[in-house]
């Protein structure tokens, strides 16, 4: 109070003075002009504090009535300010003047949580920069204004992670005796991803596995009911429908593995793993395990990238394992006979490298973009086989469980269909991208057309080489600054068309 | 936060973003309970998706009177100009994805009454995701002030085409497959457009939040995924 009332005091002093001072000096003729000025200087100058003044007058006071706040409420121990910034769960408490202020709905305070997650400066900010869901926003405005606490439930999309949020609000008494339209509500949420992703799951599993469990198991049944009865003493085809059994039997086996692998990768997808794993030796075992596989279709899986043991990247080592192994496996499936299959690993590639269009006539999607901003650095690791290739259209539902390509043969080793699907979510978990690249087969379109002195004429046809190629990447702790530059997949545009 | 002179004119300025970011949460829950409501065949949600809409035509009009105003009253100059404007067309495009959002909605009450099309409900759920995703960023952008945000999500409009492509052949697969389904099977189709129209504008804003952080037009034209030749 102090403080104020001596800025009050001092405004009209000033001005008193310099017209004192004026009025002295017409006293004594002659005037000086120098002293004229001087005085005039004081009079506008404390004129013009006075403007400002009052401009943000009431600002002032709180500001300067803040403090002292402080020092009343001081208990002994910690101030509630200090305990609530201890929470775990993000905590504000929101101030609002009239309903129809939204920009004066603010948050003047927000714990550590709440700051962290919901992207809060330190002195606070709008309410709706924070959060701009409108059943939360409405949940806040009934605890501001109509002074029942309340809760929501709401879905807030992190990135690939949908997270799940309980909002609890409540009025709070007023804290502002001079300012009578200033309201307060405590918001606190909490994050329930965790008991409604297990909720989820299970549903989704059962769903799944009744489903795809049900194919194989008619089968089996199908021939065990033949066994008994017309096929009893037939040797031959007994011994044929036992070896489908078993491979029937086997794919339960590999589906049942896959399906709970999923799940428990779904389970820990919105923990971000926190170990360290060497990419290129990770692959170097990968195709160490699979060269057998490979030798047997004579296959040569190539490996481009630096020396294992030097540049670790953000990862849980089994997991990463598992993507490389999925993805060498599915690239090995399409491979033709006597061709090759690569491995290029890349590090420090950024964000837009790693997810930039190639140009060339290859289709090209992201199965799996990562949140913008987090990681400067991603480690990329391009598995691309000379396979069939994947028409356009089929691109986007690649990564979906049980999907399969239309007319697409994936030879005698049959997959479960989980596979991609795995990758994706390890790779999500990993806060890691996914993009897939294809050229599939080309018939005659209106690419091959040309159009030349009015005639329109055929290019001949030229058989581009089919290939697919899926680029997984992690981010990077940080950078190696490896002497190699990164380089995008535009080698395959570049091939492409030293084919033609 | 505001460095005006006078006070109020900051105030509203504030106010005035606050308000599209108010809108473009609104919008974006309109979208995703729109896309919500297909997924799950929940009919009272695509109710309410309905009933909702006409906040966001009354918000819309509010935002465009206060900007009228402010310009009357303060004439805004550089910054404060495009952001005004800025303000003024992102409630426009805003206004536009709810009212597609809207009709999103009263088509999944129609398809609710047929035969569930699971495979192809959960394309379009993914589509939704999508488009939810890139509404998030350029919101996000807007209220950060990010332009590298707003930068990325207008260069990856092709997602969304491929997407867009791949559901319409999906679809007239299945309607050649069985013509009793064909006319749930436009409900999806106009749904898949509307989505894809919702991305659109998605791109716009981010353009208009291009324009007002740094002033400048793009120059460059936007990548666009060969959509045409695909679609036979």
């Amino acid at each position: 109070m102090d403080n104020r009332r001596s800025v009050w005091h001092i405004i009209p002093a000033g001005s008193v003075i310099g017209v004192g001072v004026l009025i002295a000096m017409s006293f004594y003729a002659p005037l000086h002009p120098f002293l004229i000025f001087v005085a005039l200087l004081i009079v506008a100058y404390t004129m013009f504090k006075y403007l400002v003044l009052l401009g943000d007058a009431e600002e002032k006071i709180r500001a300067l009535k803040a403090p002292e706040k402080q020092v009343k409420v001081q208990p002994e121990g910690p101030s509630f300010q200090e305990v609530l910034r201890a929470v775990p769960d993000p905590v504000m408490i929101v101030s609002g003047h009239e309903p129809d202020d939204i920009a004066a709905r603010r948050v003047i305070f927000a714990n550590a949580a709440a700051q962290r997650i919901f992207h809060i400066a330190d002195r606070g900010g709008p309410l709706v920069s924070a959060i701009r869901v409108p059943e939360v926003l409405e949940c806040v405005d009934e605890a501001l204004f109509g002074g029942i606490s309340g809760s929501v439930d709401f879905e807030m999309s992190g990135g690939a992670r949908d997270q799940f949020w309980r909002a609890f609000s409540a009025p709070l008494p007023m804290e502002n005796k001079h300012d009578m339209a200033q309201r307060l509500a405590l918001l606190v949420l909490r994050d329930e991803t965790d008991s409604r992703r297990m909720e989820r799951m299970r549903a989704d599993f059962l769903a799944n596995a009744s489903h795809e469990l049900r194919t194989p198991l008619a089968s089996i049944t199908g021939f065990i009911e033949t066994l008994r009865g017309p096929a009893r003493d037939d040797e031959k085809a007994r011994d044929k429908f036992l070896s489908i059994m078993g491979a029937q039997a086997d794919r339960m086996g590999r589906l049942i593995a896959d399906l709970l692998s999923l799940s428990r990768i779904e389970m820990s997808e919105h923990v971000p793993p926190s170990g360290e794993t060497d990419l290129p030796l990770a692959v170097r075992d990968v195709v160490d395990s699979l060269t057998v596989i490979a030798q047997q279709k004579n296959v040569k899986l190539r490996i481009e990238g630096p020396k294992p043991g030097l540049y670790p990247i953000i990862g849980d080592r089994d997991q990463i394992l598992q993507v490389v192994q999925n993805l060498v496996d599915n690239a090995l499936k399409y491979a033709p006979q006597n061709s090759e299959v690569s491995i290029e690993i890349c590090l420090d590639v950024t964000l837009p490298q790693a997810v930039a269009l190639s140009d060339g006539k290859a289709a090209k999607l992201v199965l799996l973009r990562p949140d913008r901003n987090v990681h400067d650095y991603y480690a990329r690791i391009t598995v691309r086989d000379n396979g069939p290739g994947i028409k356009r259209e089929f691109l986007p539902r690649l990564a979906e469980r049980f999907y399969r390509v239309e007319g697409q043969k994936s030879g005698d080793r049959l997959g479960t269909g989980l596979g991609l699907a795995i990758v994706k979510h390890i790779i999500n978990r990993h806060r890691g991208g996914l993009v897939v690249e294809s050229q599939g087969p080309v018939s005659a379109s209106d690419d091959d057309i040309l159009e030349r002195d009015g005639k329109v004429t055929a290019l001949p046809q030229i058989a581009p080489q089919t290939f697919t190629a899926f680029s997984a990447y992690f981010p990077q702790s940080r950078a190696f600054g490896t002497a190699e530059t990164p380089r995008l997949v535009v080698d395959a545009a570049a091939s492409l068309k030293d084919a033609g | 936060m505001n460095n005006h002179i006078v006070k109020t004119y900051g105030d509203e300025l504030d106010q005035l973003s606050a308000e599209v970011v108010l809108m473009g949460g609104l919008a974006e829950a309109q979208v995703a309970d729109a896309v919500d409501a297909v997924a799950r065949r929940d009919v009272a949600l695509a109710q309410s998706v309905v009933a909702r809409d006409h906040k966001l035509d009354e918000l819309e009009k509010d935002i465009e009177r206060k900007c009228i105003r402010l310009i009357a009253l303060r004439q805004p100059m550089a910054e404060d100009l495009r952001k005004t404007v800025a303000a003024m067309k992102l409630a426009t495009a805003l206004e536009r994805t709810g009212d597609l959002a809207k009709n999103i909605a009263k088509r999944a009450i129609v398809i609710s009454e047929a035969e569930p099309m699971t495979p192809l409900t959960r394309s379009i759920e993914r589509m939704g995701k999508l488009v939810s995703s890139r509404l998030r960023d350029v919101l996000d952008a807007y209220k950060g002030g990010k332009v590298e945000l707003a930068q990325s999500v207008w260069a990856s409009d092709t997602e969304v085409d491929e997407h867009y492509n791949a559901l319409f052949r999906e679809l007239l697969t299945y309607m050649m497959g069985d013509p009793r389904t064909i006319s749930a099977c436009t409900h999806l189709l106009f749904m898949a457009k509307n989505l894809e129209r919702i991305g659109d504008y998605a791109t716009n804003m981010a353009e208009h939040i291009h324009f007002e952080l740094t002033g400048e037009d793009y120059v460059e034209s936007r990548p666009k995924a060969n959509t045409l030749s695909n679609l036979e």
